[in-house]
């Protein structure tokens, strides 16, 4: 009995020294280490949930705050399957192409308001190519499709093609797009203001679902 | 040219798409008929019997199971989307064979789906297959089946089998002996029909019925246990999410049993994408009037210039977990030197890189070169014209692949600098270790917990002390000689050959598992170099491994866009001592092969190795390895050398499978790690090879052009 206790507190000492040493995380990591890391991710995610929650910030005080110390571009993005909104900053712009990223360095790429791509997320879209583009600036109807290119589990980049309508929505100035294809369908809506994109709802994948994007500095 | 492999390895990424997407939902395409229902002998099928069901392509699942007949713990592997494979450990007890009174015995299955069912018409799926097809063929047995989906939810199946499914007694052929194919007895003697249906009752419910008529005569003469009492075997199997599966079934109505599956698949990962950090974008240069300096190359002649810019981009690449070797820099060209230690994919370290020089370099330099480093030497060369990174961000990857040119990495230009500091470059760690050990016929599942502290000290580009101490706490290996011996009897036999004059090379493996002082597993001292530009070195001496210390000399030959690589290594070992980490027994040996790899695409490679073995025993080796981009491994070998089959005791050569699955691929988190395990049908002395770290093939092919190309995808990741 007493050698059974003497050997769980043994292993929990080991498990507690995990990594120690000057070669870097990448270099150390071993299946005790890994699953070390799991466990006091486990424990900080319940000691987290347990403890008394700060009120939440709503999106227009984060809004507001990132307006006042963030001189550079910024969108206020919402990923609806994990139930998170954070404000993003412009880190780079190549062309028409912008990369927004949060604190922790995950970013989208836009243009003109457009999802082009994600990164950072665990089910990342690589790159997209909307045909459809033209259709929803110029505010008028028709169809085309929208290749998502993503990053496979096995480790290529698939792309998954879609058949899309672009047509008026249901409210002035916004345009609804909807896609079908592989058996999956989706619809995204923009609210186009003279070929700009300052708010929309975009899907951005099966595992990552819609994003909504909103302009706070263009 | 050079594109060719590159555009295949492309092009197939295009084309499974919708089998990934939607997995559920059956489209035109011609796929094999998949199910997920395993059968008592850890296949998709029945209950005793099989169907001609594949798994999803890639899975890799392993059964335990436990019957009133036998234990049977099952691993299987869609090898190919209309082949599988299996490897069965099973027990049968009170099964008089040695001084046990038991059996634990190894089995391999295959299945091939001939046919597709014809989803709208009336033929079916069409399989064929052999069961325990090599070895003591205590499950012996060969199928031909077929099976066809009546409604969404019911499936039937009917197919005729021998061996043990045609109703027959084959007796086991010596266990001594065993472990070759037995062609002679497949698809012989009498046939019996078998049948089996199947209703999905639920997503998650699956009931099955079944005729078989497996007669339990091995069973039933050597254990006495009761042969079934009817040839009709109910059961049902419930699938606990998308890798769970519980199975109950009964043989007869009065024989029970249960069993439990865990099945991965490599091509569905937690994390697809993983969840490193997003990579800095691509810096556009500004416009020539914006910044006149820049774009004149001016700033070359500056002797300061060198340095600042590769102390800043160093800064820059650390914190991407790229160590930056050496550059060089002149007004129009960067090279840079780097030595990736965090992404599996070396692709994705090349695309970072590349971003991170577009935001570091001046504007006049438009060549970038990325050269890939690995153990001091460069192994090679990816040059981009700046204007293409610039361009290509956030494009269709196989854009920027046809942008690229892969080369060979010149060993020793002139005009390289070294990042000042690096060397010599000491590095340490303290950690928990576990060992298992699993396929042991007296206690199938050991382990041992202890801490292992390890360091490297790398005095220049290529030449590596390094070592390892290890202290085990706690666990359940022990030290044990070989054939039953105490280690008390095998040190007092005063000898290391067995029986029939074989020296003992791995079978007294056991007496290195000592229970209490510290270890030295490895203290070596390496040197990597690279003569020419397609030739590669290693000389490792010391302590090799944990049973063998000694020197180890290898070249190889390896252009890097060449799917086929040639190596040779020679080795002189001595056998260390069991206990004392500094001093040696008697026996001393010069092992050594000659190595043909080759790349057949699709990620299979095969390897051949023809040479002296560590018992002193000539022979082969043929390997053949399906790796995926995600750095999933699945392989297979064989083993045939001159030795004996008596002298070679348990089965007559030497075979086993590979497996490696990356850390990344599990966590989402970047790293270059594998979780990986050599499952050898037995541990024994003939066709034994020695272990050595650092053999060169694995060490440059992360960026030559297969795999390379492979993981290519993640470029811009």
């Amino acid at each position: 009995m007493t050698g059974t206790m003497m050997k769980g507190a043994l292993a929990i000492a080991l498990l507690g020294l995990a990594a120690c040493g000057n070669q870097s995380a990448d270099e150390s990591a071993s299946p005790l280490g890994v699953a070390a890391q799991v466990a006091r991710d486990a424990l900080a995610e319940r000691r987290a949930a347990s403890q008394p929650q700060a009120p939440a910030r709503t999106p227009e005080q984060m809004a507001a705050e990132a307006l006042r110390v963030n001189p550079a571009p910024l969108i206020l993005a919402g990923l609806e399957a994990a139930g998170r909104t954070q404000v993003m900053a412009m880190t780079g712009q190549n062309g028409a192409m912008r990369t927004y990223m949060t604190p922790n360095e995950q970013a989208l790429i836009l243009r003109n308001g457009m999802l082009l791509g994600t990164r950072g997320l665990g089910n990342d879209m690589s790159v997209t190519e909307p045909a459809t583009e033209a259709l929803i600036r110029n505010q008028r109807s028709g169809t085309a499709q929208r290749v998502i290119r993503y990053y496979a589990g096995d480790g290529l980049e698939r792309p998954m093609t879609f058949n899309c309508t672009v047509g008026a929505g249901p409210n002035p100035g916004v345009m609804v797009e909807n896609c079908e294809g592989l058996g999956l369908s989706f619809q995204n809506s923009f609210m186009v203001q003279g070929g700009q994109i300052p708010v929309s709802r975009q899907w951005a994948g099966p595992g990552l679902g819609y994003i909504t994007i909103q302009t706070l500095r263009p | 040219m050079r594109h060719s492999r590159l555009f295949r390895q492309l092009l197939a990424t295009t084309l499974p798409v919708a089998l990934l997407v939607a997995s559920g939902s059956q489209t035109a395409l011609a796929e094999p008929m998949i199910g997920w229902g395993m059968n008592s002998y850890g296949l998709p099928g029945g209950i005793d019997t099989p169907t001609a069901e594949m798994l999803p392509d890639g899975t890799l699942g392993a059964t335990v199971g436990y019957s009133d007949y036998s234990r049977r713990n099952t691993l299987v592997f869609q090898a190919l989307p209309r082949l599988t494979a299996a490897l069965r450990y099973s027990r049968i007890d009170n099964y008089q064979i040695d001084e046990r009174d038991y059996l634990w015995d190894r089995s391999f299955d295959i299945r091939f789906q001939a046919l597709d069912e014809d989803p709208d018409g009336w033929r079916p799926a069409v399989a064929v297959g052999l069961q325990d097809f090599m070895g003591t063929g205590v499950y012996s047995a060969e199928y031909l089946v077929a099976s066809k989906t009546i409604t969404p939810t019911l499936r039937v199946s009917a197919g005729v089998g021998w061996g043990r499914l045609g109703g027959e007694f084959r007796p086991p052929s010596d266990v001594g002996q065993g472990g070759k194919p037995n062609y002679k007895d497949w698809f012989t003697g009498p046939a019996s029909p078998f049948a089996s249906i199947t209703w999905q009752a639920t997503d998650k419910l699956r009931l099955v019925a079944e005729y078989s008529e497996d007669p339990y005569a091995l069973e039933e003469s050597a254990t006495g246990e009761e042969a079934p009492d009817s040839k009709i075997n109910l059961g049902l199997n419930y699938r606990i999410g998308d890798n769970y599966e519980l199975g109950a079934y009964t043989i007869g109505g009065k024989k029970f049993g249960a069993q439990f599956t865990v099945a991965l698949n490599a091509h569905q990962s937690p994390f697809p994408s993983g969840l490193e950090k997003a990579p800095a974008p691509v810096r556009p240069r500004p416009a020539p009037s914006a910044d006149p300096e820049g774009w004149s190359g001016v700033w070359a002649n500056d002797p300061t210039a060198h340095p600042a810019l590769q102390t800043s981009l160093g800064d820059a690449l650390a914190k991407e977990g790229q160590v930056l070797e050496s550059m060089a820099i002149s007004a129009n060209r960067a090279e840079v030197r780097i030595n990736n230690t965090r992404y599996l994919q070396q692709a994705e370290a090349i695309g970072r890189s590349a971003r991170l020089m577009t935001r570091a370099l001046p504007p006049s330099v438009e060549t970038f070169v990325i050269t890939s480093v690995e153990e001091g030497v460069p192994t090679s060369s990816v040059t981009l014209r700046r204007s293409d990174v610039e361009r290509l961000e956030n494009t269709e990857v196989s854009q920027i692949a046809n942008a690229a040119a892969l080369t060979d990495a010149d060993p020793r230009p002139g005009n390289l600098v070294m990042t000042p500091g690096l060397y010599p470059r000491f590095q340490w760690g303290l950690r928990p270790y576990l060992t298992t050990s699993i396929f042991d016929a007296d206690d199938p599942f050991r382990y041992e917990v202890g801490a292992r502290l390890s360091g490297s000290y790398e005095l220049v580009p290529g030449l590596v002390l390094s070592g390892a101490v290890q202290q085990r706490a706690f666990g359940t290996i022990k030290q044990e000689g070989p054939a039953d011996l105490t280690p008390e009897e095998y040190l007092a036999q005063g000898t290391d050959m067995n029986d029939f004059g074989v020296p003992r090379v791995r079978s007294d493996t056991r007496m290195y598992s000592n229970s209490d002082g510290p270890v030295v597993p490895e203290l070596t001292l390496a040197w990597y170099a690279k003569p020419t530009d397609t030739v590669y070195t290693r000389v490792t001496a010391g302590l090799l491994e944990r049973a063998y210390g000694g020197v180890s000399a290898e070249a190889l030959w390896k252009p890097v866009n060449s799917p086929l690589a040639l190596g040779a290594e020679i080795n002189r070992v001595r056998k260390r001592d069991f206990e004392d980490a500094f001093s040696f027994r008697d026996y001393e040996v010069t092992t050594g092969h000659v190595s043909a790899y080759y790349e057949f695409g699709g990620g299979f490679t095969g390897q051949l190795d023809i040479g002296r073995y560590l018992a002193g025993d000539d022979g082969a080796t043929v390997t053949l390895t399906r790796e995926f981009a995600n750095g999933w491994r699945v392989g297979a070998y064989a083993t045939k050398t001159n030795m004996s089959e008596e002298s070679f005791e348990e089965g007559s050569f030497d075979k086993g499978i590979t497996i490696s699955i990356p850390f990344s691929w599990a966590t989402g988190q970047p790293s270059r790690q594998e979780a990986g395990s050599t499952l050898r049908s037995l541990s024994r002395d003939g066709g034994s090879r020695l272990e050595v770290n650092g053999r060169l093939y694995d060490t440059v092919r992360d960026s030559h052009s297969g795999k390379l190309y492979q993981g290519w995808g993640k470029f811009w990741r």
